[in-house]
């Protein structure tokens, strides 16, 4: 029924004023000026140009600028003028180096081209870390940051280095009369020249003090070390030789106490009678209790009873007087793992991760009664990762805001970011006359202090490092520097009036510690191993008086065991708590402002770009928070403010997480930034605004907020809905079950087809021609689920050899993440097919059940690259064959080949194709975080055998194609053999644990050959037929 | 064409005789003082001394060309023969020369006779007749481009020829018409009226229709398939470099310059740290003169007067332009080619021995790579990296069937593109 309605266009017209009239009358309010150049007639005639004419000329000149483009533009081939002796174009070029910024520390092998570093290797010559994680193989990138400081300032303006120079010489002078102190605050500092370099500068001053402070702080776990061992340095843990391992609380294959020991656990990860039993007690789901055969959850603050109890069940069996307290929820559990402990006797291990001196001194305590010193725990040797003070800090902190402090050194620590709990720090800073501070940034830190000495990347540094007793590495510039900057030991050597460069302070200071060996050699090396060098003295370790002071008095009130336990036993667990941790991507943010880094969807929670609460579905429910997700499968959730000791931060993203304890939230420190970079900038909130110096707080109050949060999730579905995926079984099925049986019930039951020919295999019930296998080459790859650990170095590293391009947040939301490599994550549920069956769950509600993740999930982590299929189905749909199959076993992709139809992705059971929805470089404009794609200086870093895609192109995981080919040519050269383990994979060569490996399964001698054959080995999905390249290995939990 | 040939005519011919002049009063001026064979002196001097002596410069050593002048000729042979012996007789004008130039001593060659030294010093006064052969050379060119301007000429005589014939006969026609008592028509009346029939009939009209489209969508797709290729490609360099000389007529083995191709991806262009290694030395070439190798100096550094590096000096690249481009999607690796699969330069460069100015000689496309893949057989002999390959190949392609790079996978997508 047709109405003639009217619509008004505004209250105006109702009233049907005059305006109203005329505007109605006049479509244009304002006069268009087309008289101007129609309304002379005459001219019009008079022109010469009709519209025929305009759109002839127009036509032309487009087909001519078409023409016109197709002629081929004049390229300038430059060469050198002189060719340096080593560099010949298109060979890379290796070096041998060192990380350390006072958090993480890797001896390392740095990929060079035509002079440039573009990727991070290990170096598998060094007793101690030889292993990048994931943020140091990503730290190549922050060396082609446009937004690192490019010269000094003086009160944040331009200066020169003369005038910092000549201007802090002046402002030392009056300190040095005035008699006030002068400090040198660095993170923990592991060179022995740097170390020698800062007392001689100490020396010209009267009131000189070196302070030690570690951001995420270890000062507790110290003094407790100094107190049992009188050294106030940390042992060095034999993971390796452990057949029992118990954590309270260390995520020590994720961030601990600097030791990289993902490697030595990995090696008694391997099912067998040989495998060790991993037992953790946590609150937050960390990366090391997702690797747990058993984990157990409670509060920061249960977690001295639970130890208290645990010692005492050992002291008991051990007719040892036990202690005090003990006190816990988990006493029959605490038994279990007492029992198994003094089972493993000197070979069991207990760690610990906390800042608090009686949790560790009674875990020290357990560990002396189990005997294992020298065998797990080697305190014979120290490691010198962590040094941190918190009592010296502490000390300085009052010393400056009394006025004090004449001149403050920073050096490798951002502490207004790390302190902003309180801000006596920064008002402190106001009083100090003489501030100094060495970065690479304009940062939190830098924006309040007089002088900024803008400081070389690591790359562009000389140095070394002394990280374990005997253990020495050495650090080489890779590249000269990018920018007017000038590294801390350079400037201390101007401030103190030596001559020379610290190149040379370092090669003569290294005199007395190589003993007659050749520098050179050490250089190449860049690892060297001292064994006649005697350990290092207590007040090497301790450089200042200060230090030395305050572990006396940390060892006054370093407690007996008793004492400990009384203090334990007393407390708080109020309200709730909340625990602080490192995400494996940030760690404590140095890194920041690197897309690679915060792109890294967390391994537990496929989140990236933010840090949000991690809290418990029952918690969540009961405080009426929520996530869910909006119809394009993009993650959201609800906000809340946190409040600790007065202190507060809004708006806080709730994450709810499975398995974590109930009463608590977990919060990730090293995110809200600012200054550190276009990329970090104004992502997440600065958690160390709650800290305060320990690493978990309690009396926390939760308060809903308004709005909500968009969150980058990557992962939609968390469980396996009862599937083979990550397939699971335990060790003790393992060692005494078939893998498959006729019943269908083996732990790695192979599938069988009914077929008019009688029951077939997967591989024989096809369509299709198989392709010859057997000439030549066949690559093969085997990821072992026992021993990856989810760590995603893997991941980092197959980007920055693969120019893999970051999208940032808003594409992330939409699933569009372009990672070749991704970690799929999932957790168990409570239901189960079995236990639908004996219950009698009808199949819709066990479907919805098992969806579900448990409150206290198993965790499986499985790396997912192309399955590189010889049956593939991406190839079959693709119009245009630009993915195609190689006789070698890999799916080749063919970039300028493929036409966007996006049929592959589609058609690909395993979700592993990426499609360029956008372009991704040179379009500053859109994707301008990703500055590795998008600036002159950032693609610096990019591989220049990789093409970088653009815009309407499918892309996935070559296998490294480049190095397969490369490795080829080498031997074809040489005219050898092609060796196993010649080819480097990204992915491959980043797994320090060696899970993943990769090969030619037509060598019979092959590492690949043999996982091959293993028992545990699967196919993803075999069901579908594709046959792919790529294998698992079943994933085996250490218990019955 | 023929302005340049004029120019050639012009500038060539006093120049021919000034150096006609030269060279005979150079004889006359050999014949005089010193009796050698001045050619077998050159040759013996270009091995020997060229390193450190020019004839009309100062090298390492002085400037020879008028040494005959400035010494004896006895001194001179026990010089060159044996200077160390001439100092240590005590010889004033030998010490003082080795004074003069700082102590560094030159090389004794007790090898050479007597006849030789004269042979040398014959050809220091006769010096180099290259002015006379390059204009030689020059007068060829002349001649040749004579030749073809000769068949243009002749063309357009022709054509001259047959347009006054075709008027002649429509002189004729309209003449015999005109006898007739017909009515005569101009050459432009007459096609114009065959035009206007033609063009209206329908066949023809059709058949001319048929014709252009045909020609025209043969050129446009001549002329889109050759968008990008770009062989001939012949583009100005910013040194007159010529493979010709280097590479064809002294021989210099192409991996002494471009060393990258047997190691690496990359046939590298050299760096004029490379070009120094002779051109220190070797000053001035036979076409160019100095004002070429010049632009090498100016980019080093090199102080050729005085024979030293200038210091302090902002070195400045030489900026070649690229000839073969592949495009960036096409991975290329020389030492595969050049060292794997032992294929000479040639194949793909073509007669780079025989350029003056280097173009690209191959197409480099992707047809053009994939046929070479599919014919070229690979060199599985010898290679222990293919022993085991081939094995298994003999048993799927027969024991004597030729391997080529297609079987080995060399047509596969991702073994280029990635």
């Amino acid at each position: 029924m047709a109405e003639n309605k009217k619509y008004w266009k505004g209250i105006e017209e109702l009233v049907d004023s005059e305006v109203v009239q005329k505007m109605r009358d006049n479509e244009f309010a304002e006069k268009l000026p087309v008289d101007e150049f129609l309304g002379d007639k005459a001219k019009l005639e008079d022109s010469s140009t009709s519209r025929r004419d305009f759109l002839k000329m127009m036509g032309f000149s487009t087909a001519a600028a078409t023409l016109a483009a197709c002629e081929a533009p004049i390229v300038e081939s430059i060469p050198y003028v002189v060719a340096p002796e080593e560099i010949i174009p298109g060979i890379p070029n290796y070096y041998a180096t060192t990380f350390s910024n006072g958090y993480d520390y890797a001896s390392i092998l740095v990929k060079t081209r035509e002079g440039r570093p573009i990727k991070i290797e290990h170096n598998t010559m060094a007793g101690i870390n030889g292993s990048a994680n994931a943020r140091v193989h990503a730290s190549v990138l922050n060396l082609y940051d446009a937004t690192r400081l490019q010269s000094p300032l003086i009160s944040g303006k331009k200066a020169t280095w003369s005038d910092v120079d000549s201007q802090l010489k002046k402002d030392l002078d009056s300190v040095a009369a005035s008699g006030k102190q002068v400090v040198f605050l660095t993170s923990s500092i592991l060179s022995p020249t740097t170390k020698k370099l800062i007392k001689e500068f100490g020396s010209q001053y009267a009131n000189f003090k070196h302070v030690t402070y570690d951001a995420y702080s270890y000062s507790g776990k110290l003094d407790a070390l100094k107190a049992a061992t009188g050294k106030r340095a940390l042992p060095i843990y034999n993971f390796q030789n452990a057949d029992v391992i118990v954590s309270f609380g260390a995520d020590f294959l994720g961030d601990w106490i600097g030791q990289g020991v993902s490697a030595d656990y990995a090696k008694r990860r391997v099912p067998g009678k040989n495998m060790s039993r991993h037992l953790q007690f946590e609150t937050n789901l960390s990366l090391t209790g997702s690797n747990a055969d058993k984990r157990y959850k409670l509060k920061p603050s249960e977690l001295g009873s639970a130890l208290v109890a645990l010692y005492n069940e050992v002291a008991k069996a051990k007719g040892v007087a036990s202690l005090p307290g003990g006190k816990t929820a988990l006493t029959s559990q605490i038994k279990q793992v007492a029992k198994e402990l003094l089972k493993a006797g000197s070979k069991g291990l207990v760690v610990s991760g906390s800042n608090n001196a009686d949790i560790e001194a009674i875990t020290i305590g357990i560990n002396d009664l189990l005997g294992n010193s020298g065998m797990t725990v080697d305190y014979s040797k120290r490691t010198y990762f962590r040094q941190g003070d918190d009592a010296a800090m502490k000390q300085l902190i009052a010393d400056m805001n009394s006025g004090n402090v004449g001149a403050l050194f920073i050096h490798n620590l951002n502490p207004v970011y790390r302190l902003a709990n309180e801000d006596s720090f920064a008002k402190g800073l106001e009083k100090v006359s003489a501030s100094v501070y060495f970065s690479e940034k304009n940062d939190e830190t830098a924006q309040k202090v007089k002088y900024v000495c803008a400081r070389h990347n690591y790359l562009e540094s000389w140095g070394d490092a002394m990280p374990a007793d005997g253990h020495y590495s050495l650090q080489q510039p890779l590249i000269r520097p990018l920018f007017n900057t000038r590294q801390m030991e350079d400037c201390l050597m101007a401030w103190s009036g030596k001559t020379g460069t610290y190149h040379n302070y370092l090669a003569a200071n290294w005199q007395g510690i190589l003993n007659g060996k050749d520098w050179q050699q050490v250089l190449h090396d860049g690892v060297f191993k001292s064994d006649t060098v005697a350990t290092t003295t207590e007040s090497e370790v301790t450089e200042t008086g200060v230090a030395e002071e305050n572990t006396e008095e940390a060892s006054e009130t370093s407690p007996s065991l008793n004492f400990s336990a009384q203090r334990l036993a007393k407390a708080s667990n109020q309200g709730f708590e909340i625990q602080f941790y490192q995400k494996s991507g940030m760690g404590i943010g140095d890194l920041a402002n690197n897309p690679w880094l915060l792109e890294l969807p967390d391994p537990i929670s496929r989140v990236s770009w933010d840090n949000y609460i991690t809290i418990s579905a029952a918690d969540a429910l009961e405080k009426g928070l929520n996530n869910w997700n909006e119809s394009n499968g993009a993650l959201n959730g609800d906000v809340v403010n946190i409040t600790v000791n007065g202190k507060t931060i809004e708006n806080v993203p709730v994450f709810i997480q499975p398995g974590q304890a109930h009463g608590t939230i977990g919060l990730a420190v090293g995110y809200g930034r600012s200054g550190a970079g276009k990329a970090a900038d104004g992502v997440g909130v600065n958690a160390f605004a709650l800290m305060n110096g320990q690493h978990n707080a309690s009396g926390l109050s939760i308060e809903k907020a308004e709005g909500e949060h968009e969150f980058a999730c990557v992962q939609l579905a968390h469980t396996m809905m009862g599937r083979k995926i990550v397939n699971e079984t335990s060790l003790d099925r393992y060692l005494h079950e078939p893998p498959s049986t006729e019943r269908g019930d083996g732990w790695n039951q192979q599938i069988v087809f009914e077929t008019y020919k009688g029951p077939l295999g997967a591989e024989e019930t096809n369509l299709w021609d198989d392709f010859d296998h057997e000439t030549g080459h066949m690559w093969n790859m085997s990821i072992d689920l026992n021993l990856c650990n989810g760590c995603g170095a893997c991941v980092i590293a197959c980007h920055s050899e693969n120019n893999v391009p970051v999208v940032g947040k808003e594409e992330m939301r939409k699933h569009r993440d372009m990672h070749w490599l991704r970690i799929d994550r999932y957790y168990s549920s409570d239901m189960t097919e079995e236990k639908a069956e004996e219950e009698g769950i009808g199949a819709i509600e066990k479907f919805a059940e098992m969806e579900h993740p448990a409150e206290s999930p198993d965790v499986f982590f499985q790396p997912i690259m192309c399955q590189h299929c010889n049956h593939a189905p991406c190839e079959t749909v693709c119009p245009v064959a630009a993915t195609t199959h190689s006789a070698e076993g890999l799916n080749h992709m063919a970039y300028n080949r493929c036409i966007g139809t996006r049929y592959c992705a589609n058609n690909c059971p395993y979700k592993v194709r990426r499609f360029n929805w956008f372009l991704y470089h040179d379009n500053e404009k859109n994707f301008g975080v990703n500055y590795a794609m998008n600036d002159d200086l950032g693609r610096m870093v990019l591989n220049p055998d990789v093409t970088v895609r653009s815009r309407g192109v499918m892309e996935k995981c070559s296998m490294c194609i480049q190095n397969i080919q490369y490795a080829k040519l080498e031997a074809k050269k040489a005219g050898r053999k092609l060796k196993d383990g010649d080819i480097n994979c990204a992915c491959e060569s980043a797994c320090d644990t060696g899970a993943i490996v990769f090969g030619d399964v037509n060598d019979k001698d092959s590492r690949v050959f043999k996982m091959k054959q293993d028992k545990r080995m699967y196919h993803l999905l075999e069901e579908v037929g594709t046959q792919p390249s790529v294998f698992y290995q079943t994933k085996v939990k250490n218990r019955a | 064409m023929v302005l340049t040939m004029k120019h050639h005519l012009t500038k060539g011919f006093p120049k021919l005789l000034l150096s006609l002049l030269l060279v005979l009063s150079s004889l006359f001026a050999t014949a005089q003082e010193i009796s050698g064979d001045a050619a077998n002196g050159k040759k013996i001097f270009k091995t020997n001394c060229a390193a450190c002596h020019a004839l009309d410069r100062k090298l390492i050593g002085p400037a020879l060309s008028d040494v005959t002048e400035r010494r004896s000729t006895e001194w001179l042979v026990r010089w060159i023969i044996n200077n160390q012996e001439l100092r240590e007789s005590g010889d004033a004008d030998a010490i003082a020369i080795f004074e003069e130039y700082n102590g560094s001593v030159m090389t004794a060659f007790p090898n050479l006779s007597e006849s030789d030294v004269m042979d040398i010093l014959a050809y220091t006064i006769e010096g180099d007749k290259k002015a006379a052969p390059a204009d030689e050379t020059g007068g060829g060119e002349i001649a040749a481009s004579d030749e073809k301007g000769d068949n243009t000429v002749l063309l357009l005589i022709l054509g001259g020829i047959l347009l006054f014939l075709v008027i002649l006969l429509a002189r004729v026609k309209n003449t015999l018409k005109q006898v007739k008592g017909e009515p005569t028509s101009t050459i432009i009346e007459d096609t114009d009226r065959i035009t206007r029939a033609a063009l209206k009939n329908s066949r023809v009209l059709t058949l001319i229709t048929i014709v252009i489209s045909i020609v025209f969508l043969q050129q446009l797709y001549y002329g889109l398939m050759s968008v990008g290729i770009n062989d001939e490609y012949q583009p100005e360099q910013p040194i007159k470099f010529s493979h010709k000389l280097h590479a064809g007529e002294n021989q210099i083995d192409c991996n002494y310059c471009h060393y990258g191709a047997r190691k690496g991806k990359h046939s590298n262009i050299p760096s004029a740290g490379v070009c120094m290694n002779c051109h220190m030395y070797v000053q001035e070439g036979p076409k160019y003169g100095k004002e070429e190798i010049a632009k090498i100096y100016a980019a080093v550094g090199w102080d050729a007067e005085n024979s030293q590096y200038i210091e302090g000096y902002e070195q400045k690249p030489i900026k070649w332009v690229r000839i073969h481009n592949l495009p960036d999607l096409a991975y290329f690796n020389h030492s595969q080619h050049v060292t794997a699969g032992q294929i000479a330069c040639q194949e793909c460069h073509g007669p780079i021995e025989e350029m003056e100015e280097v173009y690209q000689y191959s197409p480099l496309t992707m047809g053009w790579c994939i046929n070479c893949h599919r014919e070229t057989q690979v060199k599985v002999e010898s290679n222990d990296y293919y022993t085991e390959m081939h094995e298994k190949l003999k048993e799927k392609y027969g024991a004597d069937a030729k391997i080529t790079v297609e079987m080995i996978g060399g047509l596969e997508c991702g073994k280029c593109h990635y």
